[in-house]
């Protein structure tokens, strides 16, 4: 075949090709919402359902909503991108950790004026306010760390750290446990809630206040756990659930997150308890508090911002909002919600609600994320040995501000 | 299923379509040159077509359609001269040949790139981002982030020489022990006779797993509690107690000695491509060499040194080359095995410190400049490299 | 004197049978020690998909868990949309394999047997795009896409994965391309058949091993790719296995079970493609290079 009979044969294949392209022009964008969420893969069905159900409702005949999972920091990345070409999704389900970003980037739209957020817990809404807007509407409240406790190795658990030594000194080693206590070592969140005990908190607004005496009984008292052998030497999130789930530990501390996964394969012996309180000083430990929220899209307007607004109070009602308890062990961010029975009469979720009233809301200044990246690698610099507390705890300080100014300048 | 493979078929004629016509285009201008209708004809062809398109597909004003008419009549009509005057139909099916690939990687990282180094010269970071996606406008710093990529680095804990020199040593030491390695097991496969295949099979295993799985089954083998090598060290520990007081026992591998884990892992990565390659090269050398040299009485290792070596030399350069390369700007391993929640940062190297800037503090700017220094110290690296090697005749031909 | 002198020689005979026996047997034990060190992590993955309870750890070592089970592997099947992330996976794969192949082999032809200006040139930049931090082109990859309209498309896909492999398999191909000695081309000219026509008759067919080299390269990259999927990609109908598998990852909470099961249901295909052309691949890599 000559050159040109095989071009002309590959002319021909083409304009097929194109002639075939003609596709069915799509549904009308106004009445189709695009839902993104970052939650945990057995979370889906439930969401699906609600969406569901909202579409079946009288009045939204011709809605369609698509909800797309994403990983957690492939979601931030993807809807910054998303959003700088033009074409985010309506709707962001996630937690607040990023909302901080969102906002400052004008992504996302605030709230104060559509929605009627007295209805919702305080403290979670406090944790998506900044500079006096609230930036999301809550859909849970928790997101929280407490104390998940195996009750075949302990049947009470202990209400102060004096009371959890005595155990690691004493029962533990006859029940035949390396350790008695176990947590997420890498990640500062878990550090946190015995910050607080010691009077001390990782930003004040949006400055870092890492360089306290506070932060520095907080890392020796870490220190002092390692040391007594009553936590592991190094331990990440996934042998802590492991030393969980083959009863080689008694107690560990996790979050609101984990509750649904540790009933399944606990059963009855599972049981939820605030984190002791610390003898030395006398306080609760304070985690920090958010939940995950509804982020509307600053490109809604018009009619499309109505049918938003709808959905998101149709998820957040009362009967949701308890069927949510029910299906995903999470406590819902409607206040009224908080006195069904569905979660008085669960001792886990009043335990995961009796902890949140000494917790604090989670900053959602951008800040943080400076904050965090400081501490982490410090922090396992610390516990193995390769720094001393005071050292660490200054270049925590000032490696915190070092980044904040990178990131603004 | 149907309507996927329809959709797919669709689109591979779309493309076959956008071949087509630029071969065509070409074709025209290789063999029509000489004609002395040639330049007017081409840049009257041009603006048709342009006046097609901006009609059927966009629908703009008579001042646009005219515009567009005109601009692409005279981008054609020079087109069409240089094409008469000074290619003149020479080296027709070369650049036939490699049109649709070259435009293809044109497209794909050449606009990129422009970008990059578009936004290397500019301001993007998180508090200009929503002015730029309303607007378009950024400021123009022009060498301040090239400034910043050499006085201040992207980590806290080390410079940015120290973090080149880091990875320097990463690249040399991988490569090193990825051609000591494959070349041990390759003189061993070579020198076998029975169960060379089912050697084969299991020692490619590393290359042949996916990348993430086989990273992720690996750092779960240097966990504290729960891999491998501390259970062993551990037992090794309990029986040899004398041992054990020289220091013997489970270690830190992801808390003190990240790197050293990391390149453990790459390591195991990477042993299966180069073994296959020296395979390959010692394979293909004709026993005619050995027998002479036997002959001659040379020993084991002159026969290594003065037959082996050199003639593997052609097949190992490409390789060697490529695998370092690919090694200097491995992020996965270093990603995966220490940048996620938990992670240290002693184990860093220049990209993955890169992607962390970008993609976790939002500054787009400053890591499109240190995306440009890392590209260029490589590109000089590999320049350097090639020239005083000599590997570059094989690769040149 | 006859009967020493074979008698010394047989034990010489021995001794020399004996050292290369002992040889043979190291390195038979050496080899098997690096089989096993290869293998093993694959053989933890296994344990993990067996293991009941979502458990990525365990300090039980033995391969075969307590209470081990297939459903992950159920799970997995009827759970999760598997065989479509597969299908998805297969048709992208195989049709960027396809393209980037007829890409590379033209391509690699012009690289081999012309002397044009910017050649040299070319295979250096080749080389140099080999050489740009990955992730850097997310943002603008992402931009062009999306003004394209090629998001969550099929093409944008098959496009951008035809081209990344493209560098390497023009260096094979070429270097390939010439070790085929010229004269069958030039007598195939004689004979009147045109310069591509040459190409496509005569060079083509014997560059099989090196095609096959190319493919399985285009192949592999394809198959496991995550990054350019999860940019372009969004419509859950059209995730790959990669976008697939690591919806099981979330936050905090991973199925392992179900994450391991389908890690290995996905290897297994691609151990089975690379062994199948592996007698390809040792010979094929080499023929570029070895000169005479």
């Amino acid at each position: 075949m000559t050159t040109r009979g095989r071009l002309s044969l590959l002319l021909a294949a083409g304009l097929c090709g194109l002639a075939a392209c003609r596709q069915a022009p799509p549904g009308d964008p106004d009445r189709r919402i695009v839902v993104w969420e970052h939650d945990d893969a057995s979370v889906a069905p439930y969401i699906d359902s609600v969406l569901a159900a909202f579409c079946k409702l009288p009045g939204n005949e011709g809605v369609s909503i698509v909800r797309t999972h994403y990983h957690t920091e492939d979601m931030r990345q993807q809807f910054q991108t998303a959003s700088i070409a033009g074409n985010p999704p309506d709707l962001l389900l996630s937690a607040s950790d990023a909302a901080g970003i969102y906002a400052i980037s004008g992504f996302i739209q605030p709230v104060d004026g559509l929605f009627d957020l007295s209805r919702y817990n305080p403290a979670v809404v406090a944790a998506i306010t900044q500079d006096g807007k609230t930036w999301g509407v809550p859909v849970t409240n928790g997101n929280h760390l407490m104390l998940f406790y195996n009750k075949r190795l302990a049947p009470r658990p202990p209400r102060t750290t004096d009371e959890l030594f005595a155990f690691c000194s004493g029962r533990a080693p006859k029940l035949g446990l390396g350790h008695c206590l176990a947590f997420h070592l890498g990640e500062p969140y878990w550090l946190v809630p015995w910050l607080g005990a010691f009077g001390g908190w990782p930003m004040a607004g949006r400055v870092p206040t890492l360089d306290t005496s506070a932060m520095r009984q907080a890392v020796e008292f870490m220190l002092e756990l390692k040391r007594r052998g009553f936590i592991p030497g190094e331990c990440d999130y996934n042998g802590m659930d492991a030393l969980f789930k083959e009863s080689k530990v008694a107690f560990i501390i996790n979050g609101d997150w984990a509750i649904s996964t540790y009933e399944r394969q606990l059963g009855a012996a599972l049981g939820v308890a605030m984190i002791p309180k610390l003898s030395r000083t006398g306080r609760w430990p304070v985690p920090m508090v958010s939940g995950k929220y509804f982020m509307l899209s600053s490109r809604l307007q018009g009619r499309k911002l109505a049918l938003v607004k709808r959905l998101v109070e149709f998820y957040t009602d009362e009967e949701n909002q308890v069927g949510q308890a029910r299906a995903l062990k999470r406590l819902p961010a409607l206040a009224r919600a908080n006195s069904a029975r569905t979660i008085q009469d669960d001792p886990n979720l009043r335990a995961s609600l009796d902890q949140i009233l000494v917790g604090k809301p989670l900053p959602m200044a951008t800040e943080l994320r400076a904050v965090w990246d400081a501490m982490r690698p410090l922090f396992g610099k610390v516990l193995s040995g390769q720094m001393g507390v005071d050292e660490a705890v200054r270049r925590m300080q000032a490696d915190a501000e070092t980044k904040i100014r990178e990131m603004k300048e | 299923m149907i309507s996927s493979l329809l959709q797919v078929a669709r689109f591979v004629a779309l493309l076959a379509l956008a071949v087509a016509a630029l071969e065509g285009y070409l074709h025209y201008h290789f063999t029509c040159y000489g004609r002395r209708w040639f330049v007017p004809a081409s840049a009257a062809a041009a603006a048709a077509l342009a006046c097609a398109a901006a009609l059927l597909f966009t629908g703009r004003t008579a001042g646009q359609v005219l515009c567009s008419v005109l601009s692409a009549a005279a981008v054609e009509a020079v087109a069409a001269l240089v094409f008469s005057h000074v290619v003149r139909g020479r080296h027709g099916l070369p650049v036939m040949l490699l049109a649709p690939g070259l435009i293809g990687l044109g497209l794909l990282i050449a606009y990129p790139l422009a970008f990059e180094v578009y936004l290397a010269f500019h301001d993007l970071k998180l508090t200009t981002i929503m002015v730029w996606s309303r607007t378009g406008y950024i400021p123009f710093v022009g060498f301040k982030h090239f400034v910043k990529v050499f006085t201040a680095s992207p980590l806290a804990s080390v410079t940015f020489w120290q973090l080149l020199g880091r990875t320097l040593w990463w690249t040399f030491i991988n490569v090193f022990f990825h051609v000591t390695g494959g070349f041990g097991l390759a003189m061993l496969l070579n020198s076998v006779r029975r169960f060379r295949g089912i050697y084969r099979t299991l020692l490619v295993i590393p290359w042949a797993m996916p990348q993430v799985v086989a990273i992720l089954a690996m750092r779960g083998e240097f966990h504290y509690d729960y891999g491998f090598v501390n259970i062993m060290l551990g037992r090794l520990a309990g029986h040899l107690p004398w041992l054990a007081g020289w220091g013997l026992g489970p270690v830190q591998w992801l808390g003190r000695h990240a790197l050293l884990t990391c390149t453990i892992i790459n390591v195991w990565l990477g042993i299966p491509f180069m073994m296959v390659v020296i395979l390959g090269g010692l394979q293909s050398i004709s026993q005619s060499y050995y027998d002479a040299a036997a002959i001659d009485g040379a020993s084991a290792w002159q026969r290594l040194r003065l037959i082996t070596l050199p003639l593997i030399r052609p097949v190992l350069a490409p390789a060697v080359t490529l695998g370092a390369v690919w090694t200097f700007n491995n992020i996965n391993v270093i990603y995966l095995v220490t940048g996620q929640a938990g992670g240290s940062e002693d184990a860093d190297i220049l990209v993955s410190a890169l992607y962390k800037a970008a993609f976790t503090f939002y500054r787009y700017s400053y890591s499109a400049a240190l995306a440009l220094v890392i590209f260029a110290v490589l590109f000089v690296c590999s320049f350097l490299w090639l020239r005083f090697s000599k590997g570059s005749e094989s690769v040149y031909g | 004197m006859a009967r020493t002198e074979a008698q010394a020689a047989a034990a010489a005979l021995a001794a020399f049978h004996r050292k290369a026996a002992a040889r043979t047997v190291l390195t038979h034990a050496v080899l098997l020690a690096a089989c096993l060190l290869c293998v093993y992590p694959l053989l933890r993955m296994i344990s993990v998909s067996l293991r009941p309870g979502d458990r990525l750890m365990s300090t039980d070592l033995s391969l075969l868990p307590a209470g081990a089970s297939l459903t992950s592997y159920l799970r997995v099947a009827k759970e999760t949309n598997f065989l479509l992330w597969l299908w998805n996976s297969l048709v992208i794969t195989l049709v960027t394999s396809f393209i980037g192949v007829s890409l590379a082999a033209t391509g690699g032809y012009a690289f081999s047997r012309f002397k044009f200006p910017g050649s040299k040139l070319g295979l250096t930049l080749l080389l140099g795009t080999q050489m740009i931090p990955a992730g850097m082109l997310l943002l603008p990859l992402f931009l062009m896409i999306m003004r394209l309209g090629l998001i969550n498309t099929y093409l944008g896909m098959i496009v951008a994965y035809s081209v990344t492999s493209l560098p390497f398999s023009v260096w094979i191909l070429k270097g390939y391309y010439d070790t085929v000695p010229r004269s069958l081309e030039e007598a195939a000219l004689v004979d009147g058949t045109s310069r591509f026509g040459a190409f496509y008759r005569i060079v083509l067919p014997l560059s099989t091993p090196a095609l096959s080299i190319a493919f399985l390269f285009n192949f592999t990259q394809a198959w496991n790719e995550y990054l350019v999927a999860r940019v372009v990609l969004c419509d859950a109908q059209k995730y790959t296995w990669t976008l697939g598998l690591f919806e099981l990852q979330g936050q905090f909470i991973t199925q392992w079970g179900m994450f391991a099961a389908g890690s290995l249901l996905v290897t297994v295909p691609v151990l089975c493609v690379f062994l199948y052309s592996s007698k390809w691949l040792i010979s094929g890599l080499t023929l570029g290079g070895v000169k005479g």
